[in-house]
């Protein structure tokens, strides 16, 4: 587990385990297990674990109930034909409440929640029930020990000792040391070191066949040549169809990560390279910023994966980052006819040479009690959503669809909607497509020079109000300096809004009663973290807070 | 929590007749005739008597209504919540100051004769200027002839009369700020509040400044306008008790210097904020919301931080009982005597007109004592 995910109780990496056990009909089961994230940005990684399985273990939290994203899950499941078997957990916890958690199951997954198992992962009150549902429901594996092999990758690293090592699932036919495998996709080869089974710990076995879950010494160094979703076969005796693989994984949310001492780019560059060995979604590009100078573009599934990639760069390899605001990637028809993708506001032609601009955007699934539709359709609104349309799923769960920008969701929206809805509204997005959209990149000024770092794409119509959002909020960010700062937000060389950080002379002597006092402790506070991890751009000291100030932009 | 004795009352009176632009205060211009207000009044004077009840009101010492403007109110209103004070909290303590804000349009003699009889012995006048333009430019609802009337009918009753005056307006000269603070102390007005202009967000001016409609006052200005008042005012006898409050001696507001004293106080309304403490803990409540949780380190920090608001500063011993809990607390106060920010004498801390100018820099080293 890394501490990431221990740390903030989520799962980011899948896991497999093989556990032997002996059910009250007396016999001995084995049962292949794979734990798969929640999260909407980790999806890839559940539908590739689903593709391996034969059934599905439900969790919906007895606090919680269903989510956006169990409804998601449940819905991936059941399109892969698995048996899914519901399990409440949490029960031990006094806010629990099972009967509502399953009449959400019933209404709002459709899946009969009678015999749903109830369970307390902690005080392991009806995991045996568990173990014996998966038993009586869950088919053993169907498969040909003697067709030839087919097995799915459906996840793989690289260790530095044993090279790339896949985690498979066998569909047909068997695989041991010493054979020559063939990847059906990307037409590679590699000799079999070593084949076994995560009990967790690596147990070394003469073969896996059809119907078993393990890991698979490559030696391979690339991790790109064991790509996941791929079918192995053997060298010697190929199938003849691959099993159904799965989409490649796109990136949704780009940034710019730049290392705060310059010196401190090629070890950037070398932790990103490990990194993707264990993570396939993870691409960047080299960008020179004029403010920041040499860094990266990263491509991200969407923000808690960036986060997360953020985090382990700075703690695993103790790199110093600056990220810039993300964005999203745009298409732009030029005039001349030709079309490009942008991942970064620089790259934005200029405007006359703009036929139109094209934005992503995402078909969004919220899932919250009766009483909160109202600011949830405030917050969307507001976002540039579209309503769709809203089903009551029961008594207490409405779901409530709409079309909006990836562009708005990536700007706080889920801290937002968490926040309007006391925490319950829950959330799932997917992917629906390219819109033509009036947009304009917008430039920040610091004393009178663009900052490219900072500017961002935004709608035409919300221009102004950003602008002087986020204007604001670096006059608040950007401590005061040995002179005078001007901040300019501006489209195209039109100054929308100003504001200056006063030169460090003086201070404002405001009021100081009752209650100002607590905004005077706040205030100095957030002077006190601006000044911790600054970047000097021309002359003007910038905290990293402030490239992501435009992520805040409510208030 | 089992607390030390409330000895400030704050009653909020979130209420205009209209909003001035650089207006971010908990208040709202409304029609003196609207219902509403007559509910707020109620729902005072209903958490009066239970705060009474509970005991809580029975070491007060000073009382402030504040606004908003509490005089937009009207009287009759004013008159049952000033009769649920008179039942609540004993106003004729020796020495208790009973403060109301009022502002020029809306004081009428009626009203300086009734509140006077019922109890407040000092009057809060919010002038800002005695020049018209800037008075046009802030948005006030009165001109520099109402204000003086103003003045002259709070004098039919109150002494202990105290004006604010700001500095640093955009349009606002040296010589206009000259001219209405030199009124003031020709007008014999015993305590000034004086202020310089601050653009607050979500205001009418922060959205002026945003679009360059107005320009952002300027912290030299602001800073020259401050030292032309302090100038004037000291010369003419007033003490600069506080970074921004000036008084003839005796005249010094004590329910303000509670704030900066460690005094803990009851709000009660709308935004009031409420500090509540014993010795090991300091909480800052706000409509029913816990917006400050300090411990006994936090709270010698912030009291050495107020402390430096006021011109007296902070004694050896309050410091050597900070340093109990703060014990970096002598090599901060050296370095911040090195760099200009305060002086060491007369067994006290006090700021300099520098560490005054340059607050930020001087406060949050002090609570950097104790994050």
């Amino acid at each position: 587990m890394m501490d990431i995910e221990r740390e903030r109780g989520i799962t980011i990496k899948s896991q497999a385990v093989r556990v032997n056990y002996t059910s009250d009909d007396g016999d001995t089961y084995e049962f292949n297990l794979i734990d798969t994230p929640g999260h909407v940005d980790f999806t890839y990684e559940v539908s590739r674990s689903l593709a391996a399985c034969e059934g599905a273990v439900l969790v919906v939290d007895a606090t919680q109930g269903v989510e956006a994203q169990t409804v998601a899950n449940a819905m991936m499941a059941m399109n892969a034909n698995l048996e899914i078997i519901p399990l409440i957990n949490k029960i031990d916890l006094p806010a629990s409440d099972p009967e509502r958690a399953k009449e959400q199951i019933e209404d709002g997954l459709a899946i009969p929640a009678d015999d749903a198992v109830l369970c307390s992962a902690k005080t392991g009150e009806g995991v045996h029930d568990l173990l014996e549902a998966i038993v009586y429901n869950i088919p053993a594996p169907q498969g040909d020990i003697d067709a030839p092999l087919r097995a799915l990758i459906f996840d793989s690293y690289f260790d530095a000792y044993r090279g790339v090592v896949a985690l498979i699932r066998v569909v047909d036919g068997s695989v041991k040391k010493g054979d020559t495998i063939y990847m059906m996709a990307a037409g590679t080869e590699a000799l079999v070191e070593e084949v076994g089974a995560r009990k967790p710990a690596e147990i070394a076995l003469p073969d896996l066949s059809a119907g078993d879950v393990g890991y698979l010494v490559t030696g391979l160094k690339d991790v790109a040549q064991v790509k996941v979703g791929d079918t192995l076969t053997l060298s010697s005796r190929r199938a003849i169809e691959p099993l159904p693989g799965y989409r490649d994984v796109k990136p949704m949310v780009f940034t710019g990560l730049y290392p705060i001492e310059g010196d401190q780019y090629e070890p950037l560059k070398e932790a990103l390279e490990k990194l993707a060995l264990n993570d396939p979604a993870l691409v960047w590009e080299p960008e020179t910023s004029h403010a920041l100078g040499f860094g990266f573009r990263v491509g991200f599934l969407g923000l808690l994966h960036m986060e997360v990639v953020e985090e382990r760069l700075e703690r695993e390899f103790g790199l110093n980052l600056l990220a810039t605001a993300p964005s999203v990637e745009y298409h732009v028809l030029k005039k001349n006819g030709e079309m490009i993708s942008l991942h970064s506001p620089q790259e934005m032609p200029d405007p006359s040479e703009i036929e139109h601009i094209e934005e992503p955007y995402l078909r969004v699934k919220v899932l919250v009690p009766p009483d909160y539709v109202g600011p949830v359709m405030d917050l969307t609104n507001s976002r540039r959503g579209t309503f769709v349309n809203m089903n009551y799923l029961s008594s207490t769960t409405v779901e409530v669809i709409w079309e909006m920008p990836l562009s708005e969701m990536i700007m706080d929206y889920f801290d937002r909607l968490k926040s309007s809805t006391k925490g319950y509204a829950s959330l799932d997005y997917e992917m629906a497509g390219y819109r033509v959209s009036k947009l304009v990149k917008l430039d920040i000024l610091l004393a009178g020079k663009p900052v490219d770092a900072l500017s961002f794409i935004v709608h035409a119509d919300n221009a102004y109000n950003r602008g002087s959002i986020l204007a604001r909020k670096l006059k608040e960010i950007i401590p005061r300096q040995m002179f005078e700062v001007p901040i300019q937000a501006a489209v195209g060389g039109r100054v929308l809004a100003r504001t200056t950080v006063k030169a460090k002379r003086k201070d404002v002597l405001a009021k100081c009663y009752g209650g100002d006092i607590t905004r005077k402790r706040k205030l100095l506070e957030k002077q006190k973290e601006g000044k911790k991890r600054m970047k000097a751009i021309g002359s003007v000291e910038v905290p990293q807070e402030a490239f992501m100030a435009i992520l805040k932009v409510d208030e | 929590m089992p607390h030390d004795p409330y000895k400030a009352l704050y009653l909020h009176i979130p209420f205009c007749v209209k909003r001035c632009g650089y207006c971010d205060f908990a208040t709202r211009a409304i029609d003196r005739d609207d219902p509403r207000i007559d509910e707020y009044v109620e729902q005072l004077v209903v958490d009066i008597r239970r705060f009474c009840k509970q005991g809580e009101l029975s070491e007060i010492e000073t009382v402030y209504i504040g606004g908003g403007t509490p005089s937009h109110i009207g009287l009759n209103r004013l008159s049952s919540l000033l009769y649920a004070l008179s039942l609540s909290v004993d106003l004729t303590r020796d020495g208790l100051e009973f403060t109301m804000e009022a502002n020029p349009e809306s004081l009428t003699e009626r009203m300086v004769l009734d509140i006077w009889a019922m109890g407040v012995n000092r009057l809060s006048l919010g002038v800002q200027s005695f020049d018209d333009e800037v008075l046009a430019i802030l948005g006030r609802a009165h001109d520099a002839a109402r204000a003086k009337e103003a003045i002259e009918t709070a004098r039919l009753r109150f002494d202990s009369v105290s004006i604010d005056l700001m500095c640093g307006v955009p349009g606002q000269s040296a010589s206009s700020l000259e001219e209405s603070v030199k009124t003031a102390v020709e007008l014999g007005i015993p305590h000034v509040s004086m202020y310089p202009l601050t653009i607050e967000p979500h205001t009418a001016f922060d959205r002026a400044v945003l679009s360059g409609e107005m320009q952002e006052p300027d912290d030299d200005v602001e800073a020259e306008h401050m030292q032309i008042a302090a100038h004037i005012l000291e010369e003419a006898g007033y003490s600069r008790y506080e970074v921004a409050s000036y008084a003839l001696p005796g005249y010094e507001s004590k329910h303000n210097s509670s704030y900066w004293t460690g005094v803990p106080y009851l709000g009660i309304g709308q935004n009031a904020t409420s500090m509540t403490q014993n010795s090991d803990r300091r909480m800052r409540v706000m409509n029913n919301e816990v917006i400050d949780d300090l411990d006994r380190r936090q709270m010698e920090a912030e009291d050495l931080m107020l402390g430096m608001r006021m011109s007296i500063g902070v004694s050896d011993e309050r410091v050597a009982a900070a340093a109990e809990y703060l014990p970096e607390v002598y090599d901060v106060l050296n370095d911040l005597e090195n760099e200009g920010f305060l002086v060491h004498d007369l067994s006290r801390w006090r700021p300099t007109t520098q560490g005054w100018l340059c607050g930020n820099d001087l406060y949050g080293r002090i609570l950097d004592l104790a994050p």
